[in-house]
């Protein structure tokens, strides 16, 4: 039983080592795999949205950092494409 | 973000635009690239939404980047509602429904897929000469070759031909 039990714990923390090369070539380098379980993984989601949804309206600051407008407010005469993104 | 821009560049007569500024995807405090150091992209993850501006116009003067602009608020509701982090393309209809869902970026992330959209229910057009010097968002290209978000979490990109 004991045997089982090591071959077991062998095997693995052979799949656990083998998971982290994978995700450490994968990301680029360890530090970058520990940023994207750390700090990546949390924020990335699938959602709910699907092709024919209502599109969820959502409140927005304006670039003058004053004049907020409701997302709805812009959709409507035409398509509106929506890019999401951020600087860095 | 150059992509997206020549794109606004063609459609803009016929289609809306809006780019919405969601919370940074490579701060200095979280997971930072090398290619941000590189670029001089070196922004802490904004604990205000003063700061998260300050940073949105610190983008679109270095770039001239041309599209209209909303910023998401500190509760990332915009983020949320839309899965967008770290960046993600949508078009609404003119009924207020999703015609067009992206993949989650930066690997999902196909310009090309609102163009052909767009062509599609415009016609393909193409100017010859853009009209910035905008070139990509950062948090477009987060790699020089390196992270790789893990399939399992990378959403399919749906299309629904235009009317």
């Amino acid at each position: 039983m004991k045997r089982l039990l090591k071959w077991v714990a062998g095997v693995l923390a052979v799949l656990l080592l083998a998971s982290f090369g994978v995700l450490c070539y994968m990301a680029g380098s360890p530090r970058d795999a520990y940023g994207m379980v750390r700090y990546a993984l949390p924020h990335m989601h699938r959602g709910t949205l699907k092709v024919g949804s209502d599109a969820p309206d959502v409140r927005l600051l304006g670039i003058d950092g004053t004049n907020h407008f409701h997302l709805r407010e812009r959709w409507g005469a035409r398509p509106l494409v929506l890019v999401f993104g951020s600087f860095t | 973000m150059g992509d997206i821009v020549q794109i606004y560049n063609d459609y803009k007569d016929h289609a809306d635009f809006l780019t919405v500024y969601v919370r940074e995807a490579h701060p200095t405090d979280e997971w930072q690239m090398k290619s941000n150091v590189k670029d001089d992209v070196c922004y802490a993850q904004p604990k205000t939404l003063e700061q998260r501006v300050a940073i949105a116009k610190d983008f679109t003067a270095r770039y001239k980047f041309p599209l209209p602009f909303g910023v998401d608020d500190m509760s990332n509701a915009a983020d949320s509602a839309y899965a967008a982090w770290p960046e993600r393309l949508y078009i609404i209809d003119e009924t207020g429904h999703i015609a067009y869902r992206g993949g989650m970026g930066p690997f999902n992330y196909k310009p090309a897929e609102v163009r052909d959209w767009l062509a599609a229910k415009y016609g393909a057009l193409k100017h010859e000469e853009p009209a910035t010097s905008a070139t990509p968002m950062a948090a477009a290209s987060p790699t020089t070759g390196s992270a790789t978000a893990p399939s399992t979490m990378n959403s399919p990109s749906t299309a629904r031909s235009p009317k």
